[in-house]
């Protein structure tokens, strides 16, 4: 396990690194240099400065330097909101957009897996139906639509939660759900099929056979096995949270990464693009190893270092 | 089981922990909590100009003179005593010795001083009022050239001798004592306290700026200064309130200076500026009571709730206009020779604009249609000049006069606005469409994030684009001085002598109603000559509750949040 978790360790530098050079040169190719824009001219001595202190004379040296400063914590200024450092702005905005993207997920997990076993279970009745339907709603819906829906529901008609600003918990609330419902969905989805698959086992039946009560065999014995593929489901769940964040912090007027993440783009701001791209990187790797280890850890006969030798 | 229960477990816990580093659910719940007008851009007094951060300001410092917070009139501020000589050329400040920097140091008249310094050796966009000071423009023109001359030395390679910087002592500004500064001015100007009152004459404090200075290439002067001295916990501000947070596109959260020399009459202790970049979700943060004053409700939905008659929605003729520029320079940013360099197509552009639909279906807060460029009315016994008015065939005709019949040859051209305001882009649209059926020529949009649109227009970097000016103090000066051209706010690049020579007259003219009357005259022929075209005079648009109580409703729409209270109950 600790030589697993070594190895996977030692691949993070060379993953990042690679997505480094992608995103570098994707960057970079794209009309209008970070440093020479073609439409805005930095003030020339601020130039030299930022040129000399990024090594940007030439774009491999850019290349080049960039990470060494990145690994030392320095992300460099934002090209394009003057006097703000991209440290400074995603000090602000990424714990926002982790904490968003962690309610979610927390949300669709135990909603999610809760409503698939009972449909399964119940699986032909009423809820079955309902949840399939709500399922479909869920994972066709973008989430603007819901986010609005939301809105008008709960703030506009009900008046139970705020539908703007970040900061209190119930300001939290309607934007997880929002970005929930999407994973919710397909993890309900999940949940349900293997269940199934699950219920029909010899050995569930075995244990209904000597006696144990229908809901402890269904949540002690089935749900345990129906739950690993959903569970391996999480990491590219929390990419597309993390990443699909950028709409939802637009509605509810959230300032976390994702609206950075755009942003920084369409504003052609090379820092801001690689810091935020590297810092979604490091999490998402950081939350995939999380995943493969909490694999291992609910199903022991996994041996998680058999997939990486 | 055990196990798999521990998956939610750790994702909650997780949860938990991010919840806090997000810094949310915690916190007290300001005693003034608001929406100002678009993100800020600096608290650097230096360099700033934008009415949100000028509202900042006016809540961090406080100059010699600052605003009444009823009726916004300059009242004494750090000065207790104020002298004006016979002449009414010196003016000598006594300063309050409980005024105080927020980290306790006691403030001076160095303070003054440094500021005042500062603002002549590093021109921002409001150096040009310093101008009234004895001596102050010569110093600001020396020591440009001294900075020029050291550059040049620096490059030849630092042969013969260094140049020397011009002396300070020739400024009209010194301070007799740590409690005493006396001021000399060039001429008698009547609204000097209002002056006084206004951010670039505000003190600033280089104790906390020192540590930033960005020294010249020759380590000889100070070149500016990094902007992270303006970020918490560096910036040191001597009014009412003291700078506790600046997170980035998220809030400013200010705290009563316990250090105020008049800290007991500071209602509100604890105000959050908010920032949300989307209209519709600063109306919903409002409406769902996070948020207690909308200092800038968009015009769609104004026009909506004033349907609706909201008795919450208050409407303010504004001491502000909204207007097209053009730009003036001899080519456009791309290279191209620029048409608008001829004043009769700035005119026909003018000429070619139907400003009535602008009003009636984009802001639709019946905002008077303007043809000037101060407001008419906001000046008592200012006589405004005409304006242009509507004529689309003589606009026609003038096009075809400077050489673009029907609009063939004219080069294609793009409006520039900042989005995020919706009717910024309306109105463009508006416009386009006259101007494409008035005068045949064919234009783009490019609407861009209001910080990148500061630095476009204030580089030049745009064919015509939209602005507006606010006043800033109780004369039509306020305006004028704008499109000197040595002033720093001349977006166009419009130089024109004649009207330089106008405003020096009014400057030292010492009849008041002579004075306004050059300054009509100056106006009008910048109008005729049109790097600007007046659309409407704006409108302010609050949004408050009635509980709230002491937000001014005042043209200029400023603010003194000290005397701000929100009843809570």
């Amino acid at each position: 396990m600790f030589r697993f978790l070594l190895w996977r360790l030692a691949q993070f530098p060379l993953i990042l690194l690679i997505i480094y050079v992608i995103t570098f040169l994707l960057a970079w190719v794209a009309p209008g240099t970070p440093f020479e824009q073609t439409d805005r001219k930095l003030n020339p001595v601020a130039l030299e400065q930022l040129k000399q202190q990024f090594h940007a004379e030439h774009w491999y040296t850019f290349l080049a330097y960039y990470p060494v400063k990145m690994v030392g914590g320095d992300l460099g200024p934002s090209l394009v909101y003057k006097g703000w450092s991209v440290n400074d702005i995603l000090f602000t905005s990424l714990p926002i957009s982790v904490t968003l993207g962690l309610f979610a997920m927390a949300i669709a997990l135990i909603a999610g897996s809760f409503v698939g076993t009972l449909a399964a279970v119940r699986r032909g009745g009423a809820f079955d139906y309902a949840s399939l339907f709500a399922a479909l709603v869920g994972i066709s819906l973008p989430g603007f639509v819901v986010a609005g829906v939301l809105i008008v529901l709960f703030s506009d008609k009900l008046h139970w939660l705020p539908s703007a600003g970040w900061g209190t918990f119930r300001q939290m609330v309607l934007p997880a759900v929002a970005l929930s419902l999407m994973p919710l969905a397909y993890i309900a989805r999940l949940t349900r099929a293997s269940m199934i698959d699950v219920l029909n086992a010899d050995y569930v039946r075995t244990a209904r056979a000597k006696g144990l009560a229908r809901e402890a065999v269904i949540w002690r014995h089935a749900f345990r096995n129906a739950f690993l593929p959903v569970f391996s489901f999480l990491g590219p769940a929390a990419a597309a949270t993390l990443t699909g964040s950028f709409v939802v912090e637009k509605v509810f007027n959230i300032n976390g990464l994702g609206q950075h993440f755009v942003n920084s783009v369409l504003n052609r701001d090379q820092t801001l693009i690689l810091g935020t791209v590297m810092v979604y990187s490091l999490f998402l790797l950081t939350f995939n190893l999380l995943v493969d280890i909490g694999y291992a850890f609910i199903d022991p006969r996994i041996d998680v270092t058999a997939k990486a030798m | 089981m055990l196990r798999l229960s521990l998956i939610p477990l750790g994702l909650l816990v997780l949860l938990a922990g991010a919840m806090f580093w997000s810094g949310g659910a915690v916190e007290r719940r300001a005693d003034f909590t608001f929406i100002n007008r678009g993100e800020n851009k600096t608290l650097d007094l230096g360099v700033m100009s934008w009415m949100q951060d000028i509202r900042l300001a006016y809540q961090l410092w406080e100059g010699l003179y600052t605003l009444d917070p009823k009726t916004l009139e300059p009242i004494p501020g750090v000065a207790d005593r104020i002298e004006l000589s016979a002449d009414k050329t010196v003016y000598t400040f006594h300063i309050r010795p409980t005024a105080r920097w927020s980290d306790g140091k006691p403030l001076t008249s160095g303070d003054f001083i440094f500021g005042w310094r500062r603002m002549l050796e590093q021109p921002g966009e409001y150096t040009y009022l310093f101008d009234y000071l004895k001596g102050a423009r010569n110093y600001e023109d020396a020591y440009g050239k001294w900075k020029e001359a050291l550059a040049a030395w620096d490059k030849a390679k630092r042969q013969g001798s260094k140049p020397i910087a011009p002396d300070f002592g020739q400024v009209g500004v010194e301070a007799p004592d740590r409690l005493t500064l006396r001021v000399t001015l060039e001429h008698p100007v009547a609204y000097f306290p209002s002056l006084c009152a206004y951010i670039p004459f505000f003190p600033q404090y280089e104790p906390c700026m020192k540590a930033f200075a960005q020294l010249d290439s020759t380590g000889t002067y100070i070149a500016s200064y990094d902007q992270s001295f303006t970020r918490p916990p560096n910036l040191v501000s001597n009014g009412p309130y003291a700078l506790k947070e600046w997170s980035f596109k998220r809030r400013v959260r200010l705290t009563a200076s316990p250090h105020y020399w008049n800290a007991g009459a500071v209602q509100s202790r604890v105000i959050d500026q908010i920032y949300a970049d989307d209209a519709l979700a600063q109306f919903r943060m409002y409406e769902g009571g996070g948020v207690d004053w909308l200092a800038d409700v968009d015009g769609d939905m104004a026009a909506d709730l004033l349907d609706k008659g909201r008795k919450d929605l208050h409407l303010i003729p504004a001491f502000g206009t909204y207007f097209y520029d053009f730009n003036c320079n001899p080519t456009l940013p791309n290279g191209v020779k620029n048409p608008f360099a001829d004043a009769r197509v700035r005119r026909a552009f003018s000429m070619a604009i139907d400003k009535r639909p602008i009003v009636e279906n984009v802001t639709r807060t019946g905002e008077p249609i303007a043809t000037t460029y101060i407001p008419r009315g906001v000046f008592a016994d200012y006589v405004s000049p005409p304006g242009i008015a509507y004529q689309p065939q003589e606009a026609a005709r003038l096009l075809a006069e400077a050489g673009y019949r029907g609009g063939a040859g004219f080069p294609r051209v793009r409006i520039l606005f900042n989005n995020d305001f919706t009717q910024h882009g309306e109105v463009a649209q508006v416009i386009r469409r006259q101007w494409q059926q008035t005068l045949g020529v064919v234009l783009d949009l490019e609407g861009v994030e209001i910080k990148v649109f500061g630095d476009r227009l204030h580089q030049h970097e745009f064919d015509v684009c939209r602005g507006s000016w606010y006043g800033d103090y109780d004369d039509p000066s306020t305006f004028t001085d704008v499109y000197k051209s040595t002033s720093d706010n001349n977006n166009p690049a419009w130089k024109n002598t004649a009207y330089d020579e106008l405003l020096e007259r009014a400057a030292v003219e010492p009849d008041q109603h002579k004075r306004l009357k050059i300054l009509a005259d100056a106006e009008n022929l910048m109008l005729e000559d049109a790097p600007i075209v007046p659309l409407f005079q704006y409108v302010g648009r609050y949004l408050y509750r009635d509980n709230v109580q002491g937000i001014p409703l005042d043209a200029r729409q400023m603010i003194m949040m000290q005397s701000v209270k929100v009843d809570r109950r």
